[in-house]
């Protein structure tokens, strides 16, 4: 708050710097926009959307932070996908080869399946010492649904404060490193 | 359609254009300014404060237009800005990625604003190690001029004595983060030098600028004015003059001559009404930047000038230089896994700079001549781009993002390229822009030397990774292609010799006296520094210099 206020004492002389607190204001107050209750997707049938969405909140997960079902994420993917034709086939038959593997193993789409079955099926993708033979495509297609998840996640205000990202401040004197007898950082509180 | 007679035409508003534009009005000259691109409106097209929810693809940008994309600066904090309409075309195997901003101010729009000056090491380069030719300057000379520049433009950094680097006068320095301090001391312990960078962004308010206010998306454009651009520095000061005549959107098609072969106008098409139209000139300065200064002039034939004004000694157009830039090292530091996040992105770019550290005991002590530097960077950002080096999901994936986000470090090499006969600019035999001006065409491959270099600075940048504890995570697969640093120079050299170089010592072209060049194409090479900076200066003095000729009616 203090730096804002600084800010306010720059405004009179500088018309740049009143047109920018402007846009910030603006910009605050489309941010806070009401997200409607019920989404149609776009692209995704609502059984895909829906398997997407669980994914989605599998690969981060509401804990002690949101996660990226209070980020809106799958609105995002189910967004961009319809805007990128390259990727559409890679999304539909990899969410068709989800419940395909899902039905396999537990004769259930993967919806459906509990959270632990959930979890093991993409354990098998994710991690490299893990894998099958055979499932190069599905860690093909888990691999894109993550990436796109972080994009989606981590492009909202709620994925940008969990990191603490420095652009959502302003800061009134160039930041210096407060470790003044630490130069190679030894003795930070170990985390 | 007004006759007016200008005493100068300036072609481009970029830094060269516009220190001349601004220095000539100063002096009370009439000068009608040309711009091929738009003015831009800072509140609107300046995207730099809006966050990624506020834009449609989250700063990603529409796929379906990525594939038209000239890279990594075309986003959509930008969109709109960069160059589409009028092509260039490159020679068959030259690979050339080029953003380019043609609106009003060029490239000063969104520079990196690393600001170090040229000195002798690279205007006495040739004496040195025997490869091409000095430039017709000493630094003594040209020192002054570096001084008055940084004092308009406000330059951050501190004074260094690298004998590689002159020093100048500061403003000062950013101060260094947590990730400068542990890589500073690994860099000492090898003996690399890790310093604050030279950096043309203000960390005080100077001259009626305001000080940055670190939001740190510099390269979308500054709001604020807080780093100089021709906009927010020249513009004010050459329109209150009342002798500047600015016309953006005007595509210039050739320089007009007299009967004596004088350059006496140039024309141009209004790419609004799409109307043909000439304007007069006393003297012209061209200043398009590199490329499109040697289009217009291969351009301007006539019967005095066959292939292009001024191009007596053929070599207009030749000689074309650029950086190679290239990810050298990526890894993270360790020691902050899990500290609290810091404003590491506060300029977006070089708050500090590994400067040129070798061959200067000896200028052939390594396996390539000249030297190279290398720009370090990383920490908190805007996007943690790091996430594809974890592996896994769920809430561990999610907590290993946060503990990672303040380490990652990467380090970026800028090598100079040396100059070539086979790397120039001619005119495309056939294809046209879409205002039927024949195209600019470009051939370019790197040279042995450079490769050898970007060899070397994966291994030195790897070693201070490693002497600071990080941990390496490898090198780009491959440097980024020419055109990327956008830093291309050396189209219209400047020397003493008319037969083997267009312009002279003052950037005025040999063979017609009333024409001048005032960008990068007037440099010998691209040395291993930037080249905003030192545009500015030789424009300034290129600008007193065709100031004193009015003055002394000799134009």
């Amino acid at each position: 708050m203090l730096q804002f206020m600084a800010a306010g004492a720059f405004a009179a002389r500088f018309p740049g710097f009143r047109k920018w607190q402007f846009v910030c204001q603006q910009e605050a107050e489309r941010g806070a926009q009401i997200r409607p209750a019920a989404y149609t997707p776009r692209f995704f049938t609502t059984a895909e959307y829906a398997a997407l969405e669980r994914l989605t909140e599998l690969i981060i997960p509401s804990d002690d932070t949101p996660g990226a079902k209070e980020a809106g994420v799958a609105e995002f993917i189910d967004f961009m996908v319809s805007s990128d034709p390259s990727i559409q086939d890679d999304f539909r038959h990899g969410l068709a080869w989800l419940d395909g593997d899902a039905r396999r193993l537990h004769q259930k789409p993967f919806v459906e399946l509990n959270a632990a079955a959930q979890t093991a099926l993409l354990r098998s993708l994710a991690y490299s010492d893990q894998k099958l033979p055979g499932d190069e495509s599905g860690r093909r297609f888990f691999h894109l649904v993550r990436h796109y998840t972080v994009m989606g996640y981590y492009t909202t205000r709620i994925g940008l404060e969990q990191l603490d990202c420095p652009s959502l401040k302003s800061y009134s004197e160039s930041p210096g490193c407060p470790h003044v007898d630490d130069p190679e950082h030894r003795r930070l509180s170990p985390a | 359609m007004s006759q007016e007679t200008f005493d100068v035409i300036v072609i481009g508003t970029g830094a060269g254009g516009g220190m001349a534009l601004r220095t000539l009005c100063e002096a009370g000259l009439k000068v009608c300014a040309l711009n091929a691109g738009r003015r831009l409106t800072p509140s609107r097209d300046f995207r730099n404060h809006r966050m990624p929810w506020d834009m449609k693809y989250r700063a990603f940008g529409d796929p379906k237009k990525l594939a038209q994309s000239y890279g990594y600066m075309d986003n959509e904090y930008t969109q709109g800005i960069w160059e589409h309409e009028i092509i260039y075309t490159t020679a068959p195997g030259t690979e050339w990625m080029w953003p380019r901003c043609f609106a009003v101010g060029g490239k000063t729009n969104f520079w990196g604003r690393s600001s170090a000056r040229f000195g002798d090491i690279d205007f006495r380069a040739a004496s040195l190690d025997g490869y091409d030719v000095d430039w017709p300057v000493t630094y003594e000379e040209i020192a002054p001029y570096y001084t008055r520049v940084e004092k308009m433009i406000g330059v951050a950094s501190t004074v260094q004595n690298r004998p590689s680097n002159p020093d100048g006068e500061y403003l000062p320095p950013f101060n260094f983060r947590c990730l400068d301090r542990i890589l500073e001391s690994g860099a000492r312990k090898i003996g690399v030098p890790y310093l604050p960078d030279r950096i043309a962004q203000l960390t005080r308010n100077h001259n009626g600028h305001p000080a940055c206010h670190f939001c740190g998306n510099c390269t979308e454009g500054c709001d604020t004015g807080s780093f100089f651009s021709t906009p927010w520095f020249f513009l004010p000061s050459a329109e209150k003059s009342g002798h500047l005549d600015l016309r953006p959107n005007a595509l210039v098609r050739q320089i007009l001559v007299d009967n004596d072969g004088r350059a006496q106008g140039v024309a141009y098409i209004d790419r609004t009404t799409r109307k043909d139209l000439e304007v007069r000139g006393r003297a012209i300065v061209v200043a398009a930047s590199s490329v499109e200064s040697a289009r217009i002039m291969l351009n301007s034939k006539s019967r005095h000038w066959p292939t292009g004004i001024a191009n007596s000694s053929g070599q207009l157009g030749r000689n074309l230089c650029d950086h190679m830039y290239g990810t050298a090292a990526r890894g993270y530091l360790p020691q902050l896994l899990g500290a609290p996040s810091f404003p590491d992105n506060v300029s977006a770019s070089t708050i500090a700079w590994m400067p040129r550290w070798q061959n200067l005991r000896n200028p052939r002590e390594e396996k390539f001549i000249r030297g190279y530097s290398v720009y370090p960077d990383g920490g908190c950002g805007d996007f943690p781009w790091y996430f594809d080096q974890i592996e896994g999901f769920g809430s561990e994936f999610k907590k290993t993002i946060k503990r990672r986000y303040p380490t990652p470090v990467n380090f970026t090499m800028q090598a100079p390229a040396l100059r070539s006969d086979t790397n120039y600019v001619d005119i495309d035999p056939e294809v046209k822009d879409a205002y039927g001006i024949p195209a600019a065409r470009i051939h370019f491959q790197w040279d042995p030397n450079t490769l050898l270099m970007w060899e070397h600075a994966k291994q030195a940048c790897k070693d201070v990774l490693k002497a600071a504890g990080g941990e390496y995570l490898g090198a780009a697969d491959r440097p980024e292609p020419p055109g990327y640093s956008l830093h291309e120079t050396g189209t219209c050299r400047m020397g003493n010799d008319p037969k083997k170089f267009v312009t002279n010592r003052f950037g005025q072209t040999h063979d017609v006296s009333n024409l001048f060049v005032c960008d990068a194409s007037v440099f010998l090479n691209c040395t291993d520094k930037t080249t905003t900076i030192s545009i500015l200066t030789f424009a300034l003095r290129s600008a007193e210099h065709l100031i004193e000729r009015f003055r002394s009616g000799n134009v």
